[in-house]
């Protein structure tokens, strides 16, 4: 599949702000294609930029081949979808979805036709009298998907669409916004802040931070293998171990030596030669933790530890201990009925360890991405383990 | 680039209409009233040719001091009262619910659709030395006899306040709408009693409000005319008559333009102040 | 937390204090005594007097002619003043633009009336009804700005884009988004324009020529030269229809709902 839309190098600056700096990216038709990144790191500017509410200083915006860098919003084949919804409040549900085809001067059967099938898509066919102010917020929402995809855009934009939706609502939505893409099959550029819309929804995700591009890649690409700390830290939770290479083992693996613990096994996918620095990222998941000593194992990390806290969810609980110096978060899944157990408490020794294959090693770390990580209150008064920069 | 200047050519005809009606119709004829107050006067009422600073030096003159003064304290009394009286109000209304504020504002503001002139003419009646008014207040004995309550300075700062306070109320009532009550929650919940709240709490939180109800008092009483004219009599007259009289009376149109000046210096000032605060703010926020 | 009871006393006070002349004002329009001096009598006498005045009537026309046009032309002004104002909000030429509207909100009437007299006299135009209908556009223009502006500041901006995104040029979104919203706005605006243009005497009383009176010009040569009774009728008329005017368009807003 050739790339449908296009961003080629762009930039946008917004007075001292440089929102989108250099920025190339190519989506594919048909697919759900996610921005995900904090706020202020540019993505809705893209997406602006996408429907011509913002013109690039620098680059352009290809459609289908076409450049359309230069052509104003109401002439561009695409439709938004405004995190506010942007229903005009003086027309009915059935007049805002009547607009865009009202503005195009088709006829009078062709719209009559046309809004009764958005409406049927919809169902909201008994509501379609109603005006903006009378309508709940996910009622809104769909309304604004059928006025925008009743013009059949070559590619609909979404800005933050379930924000203002509370969680149950978004939950719901969230699958009737796969269902839509499903059925209609356009391609689809949704920005969110929320990792678990950008996951569930989409083909692929493009993480932005700062006005570039961290990586971009299926959900699980994204997940399992980060390329950076920024990735690693913003899409769930994980373990930060800088270490040293200090001999390879077999033909795919080296050892590392993190902290002082010694011979840790890591997976060499970058081919990394004794000497050289390396992060390693590792998901609190792929940990596990008990009070006896596990198995030895060719390519499994064991290593001794103490609890210092915990937090006990239902289906998992959430460790933190503390070993050779470093503190590490492990996540458990309780398989077996909890209470039957002897639990695992503050302060108790344990062991933890890790397979090989499971550590990752990033491109590039920086040290102010840790405080993405979450971590557990301290207590007042002492310092943090990570130097954060403000 | 082509952009940028087709949004330049926009903007310029946008604000074509009014930039130039207000141009022609505000900003020259301002311009005009400096240049005749630096003309001669005609004896038959008109312009001279030449140009003098006699208009400006005849300014200087112990009558037209007595008068500057007196608009002064005036305005700045009429402000203050206006202020201590529309604050507490504008509070109220600001807590009370929907239904009640419109019907307050409604009440509030439907004196204020009635003729101003006429309002002033019903004070001219309720202050007659023959009114109701002047009976209750000797027959109680808190003034005596032969005091008037019309024709003096104190008729004008009343008459004044009376036609300003809703002026006030209203962007006093505006920022009130604005404000967030739990913030003085929050003061006495620190152990604030109701009026220090009110006093660091409040006040400051409606700051540009009432900055606002100051102008909109303080500078229109600066140049008040009709209601000196109708209820202040000799002893309450006020910068506004002077030049009413130039114009109508004297037909010395040189000498009202010299009074105009200083009126427009002192009015510039707050002016001003407040337009240099609006610039701190990126766009212009409508006060109304 | 007990709420304090004084500012309540203050807006009942003040209330009164409002209402308080002008109820004075409806009794005595009705007492047959040609002074304030004491109750006469119930009359309708001045009321019928009232109607018999020909040149009330003939100022009354002026004030409606001049207040309808005065309207019609600052709306238009005044309302592409906001939308400049409201688009191109951050550029210099806005910020000297907001200045020049806003000045004359805040200056004393009589500078305006003094100015544009000298503008006239200068420029050899006759004082007449034009040079009254000039004046309250000038001055009706900040109004209606003021009050459009206020309402474009609470628009949703995506409402626009929303347009533009859905394929409306330039034209087609003021039709059909712009102006409909904007309406409350602009009926609000255009009533203010309206009240102020017939309200007013300070600069109509320095514009005016010999032959052109207004309504309250009418008004203030009946307070200092002529019978008092017949303006109280007057008053009690003119606060009737004001009255009647605002209930009407509370209930027209009202009922839009």
């Amino acid at each position: 599949m050739s790339e449908f839309l296009e961003f080629r190098n762009v930039s946008k600056r917004f007075g001292p702000i440089q929102a989108v700096n250099g920025v190339s990216l190519g989506i594919k038709k048909g697919e759900f294609f996610s921005l995900l990144g904090p706020s202020g790191c540019g993505k809705t500017t893209m997406l602006r930029l996408a429907a011509g509410f913002e013109h690039p200083d620098a680059g352009g915006v290809i459609l289908d081949g076409e450049d359309i860098t230069d052509l104003p919003p109401n002439k561009r084949k695409v439709n938004t979808i405004f995190q506010s919804y942007a229903l005009f409040p003086h027309l009915t549900v059935w007049e805002n979805i009547a607009f865009g085809l009202r503005v195009a001067k088709r006829t009078k059967r062709d719209i009559d036709t046309e809004v009764e099938a958005m409406l049927r898509l919809i169902r909201m066919g008994d509501q379609a009298h109603k005006k903006p102010d009378q309508l709940s917020g996910g009622q809104k929402q769909r309304v604004a998907i059928a006025r925008a995809l009743i013009n059949k855009p070559r590619v609909l934009l979404l800005d933050e669409p379930l924000a203002a939706l509370d969680l149950k609502l978004r939950q719901r939505m969230l699958i009737e916004l796969d269902m839509i893409h499903d059925q209609v099959g356009i391609t689809f550029l949704y920005v969110t802040h929320d990792q678990g819309e950008a996951m569930s929804l989409s083909d692929r995700i493009a993480v932005m931070d700062s006005g570039r591009i961290e990586q971009v890649g299926s959900p699980a690409e994204i997940y399992e293998t980060p390329r950076t700390s920024f990735v690693a830290a913003f899409i769930g939770d994980t373990n930060f171990l800088e270490g040293e290479v200090t001999g390879l083992v077999e033909s795919e693996y080296c050892q590392v030596k993190i902290a002082d613990i010694p011979g840790v096994i890591c997976f060499n996918d970058k081919s990394m030669k004794p000497g050289n620095p390396v992060y390693l990222s590792i998901r609190p998941e792929k940990i596990h933790i008990s009070r006896d000593r596990p198995e030895e194992s060719r390519l499994r990390n064991i290593v001794p530890a103490v609890v210092e806290d915990m937090i006990y969810l239902g289906s998992t609980t959430k460790y933190w201990v503390r070993t050779h110096g470093l503190r590490v978060q492990v996540l458990r899944q309780h398989f077996r009925f909890f209470l039957d157990e002897k639990p695992i408490r503050w302060n108790d020794d344990v062991w933890i360890w890790w397979h090989g294959d499971d550590g990752f090693m990033l491109d590039r770390y920086r040290a102010v991405d840790e405080h993405l990580v979450t971590l557990p209150p301290r207590k007042v008064g002492e310092p943090e383990d990570n130097d954060e920069k403000p | 680039m082509r952009r940028e200047s087709r949004q330049k050519i926009r903007e310029t005809l946008v604000s074509f209409p009014s930039l130039f009606w207000l141009s022609l119709f505000f900003i020259v004829p301002t311009l005009f009233v400096f240049a005749i107050a630096l003309k001669p006067a005609n004896p038959y009422g008109g312009i001279a040719s030449g140009w003098t600073w006699d208009n400006l030096r005849s300014l200087v003159n112990p009558n037209y001091l007595v008068v500057a003064w007196r608009t002064l304290w005036i305005s700045v009394l009429s402000a203050a009262v206006c202020i201590v009286l529309a604050t507490p109000i504008g509070y109220y209304l600001a807590r009370v619910t929907a239904r009640w504020k419109s019907f307050f504002l409604m009440l509030i503001i439907v004196p204020f659709w009635t003729n101003f002139l006429i309002r002033i003419f019903a004070w001219k009646i309720l202050l007659h030395p023959e009114g109701a008014i002047k009976k209750v207040l000797a027959f109680s004995g808190l003034i005596g006899p032969q005091t008037s309550l019309l024709y003096n300075a104190g008729a004008v700062v009343l008459v004044t306040v009376y036609t300003f306070l809703p002026f006030t109320i209203l962007p006093i009532y505006a920022a009130a709408e604005k404000f967030d009550f739990q913030l003085l929650e929050a003061a006495r919940d620190l152990g604030a009693k109701r009026l220090q709240a009110f006093a660091r709490i409040f006040l400051p939180g409606i700051r540009r409000g009432l900055i606002t109800a100051v102008l909109f008092v303080f500078i229109p009483a600066l140049g008040s005319y009709v209601i000196p004219d109708i209820v202040g009599g000799p002893s309450g007259e006020m910068i506004g008559n002077k030049i009413a009289q130039r114009v109508f009376v004297d037909r010395n149109l040189p000498q009202a333009s010299a009074l105009s000046v200083v009126l427009i210096l002192s009015v510039l000032a707050p002016l001003v102040t407040v337009l240099a605060l609006q610039r701190k703010r990126e766009k212009p926020e409508s006060l109304l | 937390m007990r709420r304090s009871r004084f500012p309540f006393f203050v807006t009942m006070a003040v209330l009164f204090f409002f209402y308080l002349p002008i109820l004075i004002l409806i009794v005595n329009s009705f007492n047959a005594s040609r002074f304030e001096s004491g109750w006469q009598g119930f009359s309708l006498i001045w009321y019928k007097r009232l109607f018999h005045e020909p040149e009330i009537w003939r100022a009354a026309k002026n004030s409606l002619l001049i207040a309808a046009s005065a309207t019609v032309v600052s709306l238009v002004i005044g309302t592409t003043a906001a939308i400049a104002l409201h688009r191109f909000a951050r550029s210099r030429l806005q910020r000297f633009h907001f200045g020049l509207v806003y000045t004359p909100l805040v200056v004393p009437e009589i500078l305006m009336g003094i100015s544009l007299l000298m503008l006239f006299v200068a420029a050899g135009v006759e004082l007449g009804l034009f040079t009254i209908f000039l004046a309250h556009v000038t001055f009706c223009i900040s109004f209606v700005a003021m009050t459009v502006l206020a309402r474009l500041q609470d628009f949703d901006e995506s409402i626009v884009e929303a347009a533009q995104d859905l394929g409306a040029g330039w034209w087609a979104t003021t039709r059909r988004v712009l102006l409909p919203m904007l309406l409350p706005g602009l009926i609000a605006g255009g009533l203010l324009a309206f009240t102020l243009s017939i309200d007013d005497f300070v600069i109509t009383f320095f514009v005016a020529g010999p032959g052109s009176t207004t309504l309250p010009i009418r008004v203030y040569s009946m307070i200092k030269y002529g019978s008092p009774p017949l303006i109280n009728a007057l008053s009690t008329i003119l606060l009737v229809l004001t009255f009647t005017a605002v209930a009407a368009s509370q209930r027209l807003s009202r009922s839009r709902h």
